[in-house]
């Protein structure tokens, strides 16, 4: 993690909703958390992103105190969220990632349960409005519903009441486009009333149309954490130029990668450091036409999950 | 049919510890029984005797069936083989035929071989195989087992015909139960409900005039088989015919419907949740509702129709013999308070069947994610125990309640009083409580270990007679909570036993609450 995006500083850390450091959580001679920093503020969509198996599931559930913590300050609302997980559940609502359901139970039943034990009114007129927005039927029994309609289920009973803080698992996973979009639009309107959500997800658009920071975690630590913007900028830039003299020499600047040569066509990746020497160079050769492009989120992402160096 | 061999094999695969544990719990029950009776009972004399008391006792013959022939020394060996053993054989097909069927469906997994080219009857054909071969294994291991106990080699193949064709007739029993509900509990259920009916049906029969009636189930087939003297192969027609019949419905049910699907569409449900269920109590109450209901009414009928033999014991021991061994047994009454202790102590058994049930599901919810949504609302981990643990325990006294209430106005007439018939039935309820208590310990160390349940029930089911054939320590039966359940009304009512109980009990539920508020959950 680079200095300057990342956290710790103190004055945000009183305003922050979720505050892991240097979790560790082992399962026998599996290392699922080695050393993960965390910190979601008050009022932000955090999105939380990783490979399968990075251990994003397991941070959550040692959030909800459904798992142990083995070494590490995990701090929620404040509150030590294993001992004191039922006080604290009462400011959130969880939506994990594969819903299951009673078998015989109905949806509106389960909804209405969920609320109750979250301690949240059942008869909230947002409740109506959701089953309406999500098109979800909630007299089906639970094992009638598919992947995507359990899925609402729970999504549905996470926005059918005001909560303080929404902990969201891949919430979209088995929802089609139009529920996709609904879900963003809940996760908005949320935010804008103050609601602090921690997003883990796979879709990188999702999360870069909803969250305000993320923090990338691989092989149970944090690679990066920062907001989007904040990131582009420490990332390398594509750096592709057609020179009128001479193709100046760049191998030798410090910070430029992936060197490519074609007849008066030069391109490169650079990293931040490395720009103005590689535009002093390219200058001096005469530049006829310069393209520099920022990472992708994809690119990021992938940089990020793969582990390689990432400037 | 494209892909039942394949699918057979898997099958079996997927369930060799089950089926091998079982075969050889049966195998090794068979091979001491017959390899102790000899020694047992060294005369002609001695077997004649020990026979002719055994068809003495109503309770005795409601429980094993009778014996038809009182000089054959396999036919005593086999009692309790013969037809209370062959509930487990009837079981375990049942048992494999749900496993590689209805529940299946019930978690997607079929579906998932729905995909592949195979033929979609396969799965259900491959079921029917795997009960079929199983029963064949069962019963093949059961009369080597009892070749090498010593009994005659033609009356033990013949005695594990009578297993295999039990074990067909449960194969179809399973198959039809499972094309019922989309619910595989459900349909487990009413496969127990049926065996239930035909074993009672049996006793029934077996010890009242109504001697007819035990030819209406495939137990008393077994009985009549004669297998140790005089066969008569015919009568295992009847378990084919009753086998190829059921699997026939089977097969004709489930090409008529869905892949999932229930014979009875599922109604919708309410679109809101009533405002009692608030809580992981209520939840689970909620989720035990139609469990609950059905083993009330099923303790209820059988209870009464059990008891109802009990007045009758006096008039069909007519003969001179018999009445004069009754008498030197305490007389009618006290046959009678016998027969009531040893019919409750079945019942208690078979109840814990509900504890493990409620304690496995107890574990299957936390497999399923279930129980991580229910504690990541403002649940305690506390709540959500004790919703499990006061429906296993709350039930197991209810149903021994019903049970008792049931017995004791199905035996009125007899000269057992009311009361004793109730207060018989209650004084098994801390010995069921004990086996919940030790499941409940399992599931709270690992949920995955929430089978634990049925495994006690069968073990300390079993531990009695093996203990007591294979002349092992009185200890070894002694740690079946059964056993030391005062049997009332043949003995008198002691509180040091059940209040021993009942403390042991206590300590492992808090031992298991403790636990399980400090574990991981999932």
């Amino acid at each position: 993690m680079k200095a300057g995006y990342g956290r710790g500083v103190n004055d945000v850390r009183e305003n922050e909703v979720i505050s892991v450091q240097g979790l560790v959580k082992t399962f026998g001679a599996t290392r699922a958390l080695d050393s993960l920093d965390l910190a979601v503020r008050s009022g932000e969509v955090h999105g939380f992103l990783g490979p399968n198996g990075a251990g994003k599931s397991t941070t959550i559930r040692i959030l909800l105190g459904l798992l142990r913590r083995d070494a590490g300050e995990v701090r929620l609302f404040d509150g030590n969220p294993w001992s004191q997980a039922a006080d604290l559940h009462r400011r959130l609502a969880y939506v994990p990632g594969d819903v299951s359901l009673w078998p015989n139970l109905s949806g509106g039943e389960v909804i209405d349960l969920f609320l109750r034990m979250r301690g949240a009114p059942a008869d909230h007129p947002l409740r109506a409005q959701m089953l309406e927005r999500f098109q979800l039927d909630p007299t089906k029994k639970g094992r009638a519903y598919s992947k995507g309609n359990r899925q609402k289920v729970a999504l549905v009973a996470a926005f059918a009441a005001p909560a303080d803080l929404l902990i969201l698992d891949e919430p979209t996973s088995g929802l089609d486009p139009l529920m996709e979009e609904v879900f963003a639009d809940c996760v908005l309107e949320r935010k804008a009333e103050g609601t602090t959500v921690l997003l883990s997800s796979h879709i990188l658009s999702e999360v870069e149309r909803l969250a305000d920071r993320v923090t990338i975690i691989r092989d149970g630590r944090a690679v990066e954490s920062g907001s989007l913007e904040d990131m582009r900028h420490l990332h390398r830039s594509k750096v592709r130029a057609e020179v009128v003299g001479r193709v100046p020499d760049l191998s030798g600047v410090p910070g430029v990668h992936e060197l490519a040569v074609d007849g008066s066509v030069v391109s490169c990746t650079v990293e931040p450091e490395g720009l103005p020497a590689v535009l002093t160079a390219l200058t001096g050769a005469g530049v006829r036409t310069l393209t520099s492009t920022p990472p992708s989120l994809e690119e990021l992402f992938l940089d990020a999950y793969r582990g390689e160096p990432v400037g | 049919m494209t892909g039942v061999g394949a699918l057979t094999r898997f099958a079996l695969r997927r369930s060799r510890v089950l089926i091998g544990a079982w075969t050889a719990v049966l195998a090794v029950f068979c091979y001491a029984s017959a390899a102790a009776t000899d020694s047992l009972y060294p005369t002609l004399a001695d077997q004649v005797s020990a026979a002719e008391s055994l068809n003495a006792s109503s309770a005795l013959v409601a429980l094993y069936g009778p014996i038809l022939d009182v000089r054959s020394l396999g036919e005593l060996a086999m009692t309790k083989a013969t037809v209370t053993y062959a509930v487990l054989v009837m079981a375990i097909a049942i048992t494999l035929v749900r496993r590689h069927t209805r529940v299946e469906e019930e978690s997607g997994r079929a579906e998932l071989l729905g995909g592949l080219a195979i033929d979609p009857g396969a799965p259900m054909v491959a079921a029917i195989v795997v009960g079929a071969v199983v029963s064949l294994l069962v019963a093949v291991t059961a009369a080597l087992g009892d070749i090498a106990g010593g009994l005659p080699v033609v009356g033990s193949l013949w005695f594990g015909a009578s297993w295999f064709g039990i074990g067909l007739v449960g194969t179809g029993i399973g198959a039809v139960c499972a094309q019922l509900s989309a619910n595989a509990r459900t349909c487990g259920a009413v496969a127990a409900g049926v065996v239930a009916v035909l074993f009672g049906v049996r006793a029934l029969g077996d010890t009242s005039s109504a001697g007819w009636l035990s030819w209406l189930s495939p137990f008393g087939w077994s009985t009549q088989l004669r297998a140790w003297s005089d066969p008569r192969p015919w009568l295992l027609l009847l378990d084919l015919g009753l086998a190829a019949l059921l699997t026939g419905v089977a097969l004709a049910l489930r090409a008529g419907r869905d892949l999932g699907a229930g014979l009875v569409p599922d109604r919708p449900g309410p679109a809101t949740g009533s405002p009692r269920l608030a809580d992981a109590l209520a939840l689970n109450l909620k989720v035990h509702a139609t469990s609950l209901a059905v083993w009330t009414v099923a303790c209820a009928v059988l209870g009464a129709l059990m008891a109802a033999i009990v007045p009758g014991i006096g008039s069909i021991l007519d003969s001179n013999g018999t009445r004069t061994m009754m008498e030197r047994l305490g007389g009618v009454g006290a046959l009678q308070e016998t027969l009531v202790a040893a019919l409750v102590s079945v019942g208690a058994i078979v109840i814990s069947c509900f504890v493990a049930s409620v304690v496995g599901h107890g574990g299957a919810e936390e497999n399923d994610g279930r129980t991580e949504e229910v504690l990541a609302t403002a649940t305690s981990r506390s709540t959500t125990f004790a919703a499990v643990a006061v429906v296993a325990l709350g039930g197991a006294a209810w149903l021994l309640l019903v049970t008792g209430v049931a017995m004791a106005l199905g035996s009125l007439g007899a000269e057992v009083s009311a009361g004793a018939v109730l207060a018989a039935a209650l004084v098994q309820i801390p010995a069921v409580w004990v086996v919940a208590a030790l499941a409940l310990v399992a599931v709270a160390v690992r949920s995955r270990w929430a089978i634990a349940g049925w495994v006690l029930v069968v073990a300390f089911f079993l531990l009695g007679p093996l203990a007591e054939l294979l002349q092992l320590p009185g200890w070894v039966a002694g740690l079946s909570p059964y056993s030391h359940v005062p049997k009332v009304p043949a003995e008198s009512f002691q509180v040091g036993p059940e209040l021993v109980l009942v403390v042991l009990a206590t300590l492992l539920v808090a031992t298991a609450w403790w636990r399980y508020r400090e574990r991981d959950i999932g």
